[in-house]
């Protein structure tokens, strides 16, 4: 189970890093990353845990209210 | 004979686990898979703003609740395309 939780992680911080990758480093005329593409992966980062969160809130809202309909249908 | 389901075969342990595992990969596949297509559909990839404004927000909502209908609209007809296969295949139709 743990093992799993940790493959479950580098899988999502890989996408998280090729996402942001991809989205803000355009630029390969300099070794280094320039502010502008540091500041977007900045940001990336912070709006990619967002949107995770927003996503997994209303995902369990919709679980929670399928189970509350069984539990209904059940007991009538 | 069966009496009170006591004359079928008990699934064994190991086969209720392999079951919950199966299901608990099925629904973490599809759950990826929810992240990935509503980060694609929602948020513009241009990061100006590191916070999600109201019309991401919204967009993430309904595009969450969307795709979880189309899941389950989707296994509605495949379960219906299921139905009519057996019913012209064995006649008396039933399980796939």
């Amino acid at each position: 189970m743990q093992k799993r939780q940790v493959q479950e992680f580098m899988t999502a911080f890989g996408g998280l890093v090729d996402h942001c990758f991809v989205s803000c480093v355009d630029d390969f005329t300099s070794k280094a990353l320039s502010t502008r593409e540091t500041g977007c992966i900045n940001r990336c980062v912070l709006k990619w845990m967002a949107t995770q969160q927003r996503v997994s809130d209303r995902f369990q809202e919709h679980n929670q209210n399928l189970a509350q309909q069984q539990a209904n249908q059940a007991s009538r | 004979m069966s009496f009170l389901g006591m004359g079928r075969p008990q699934p064994t342990s190991e086969q209720k686990i392999e079951a919950v595992e199966a299901e608990m990969l099925a629904m973490a596949s599809s759950y990826n898979s929810l992240q990935k297509n509503c980060q694609a559909k929602c948020i513009p990839n241009d990061f100006r703003e590191a916070e999600l404004n109201k019309g991401e927000s919204v967009c993430l909502d309904r595009c969450v609740s969307k795709f979880l209908d189309t899941t389950q609209k989707v296994s509605e007809i495949m379960q219906q395309q299921g139905q009519q296969q057996g019913m012209q295949q064995g006649g008396s139709g039933g399980l796939f």
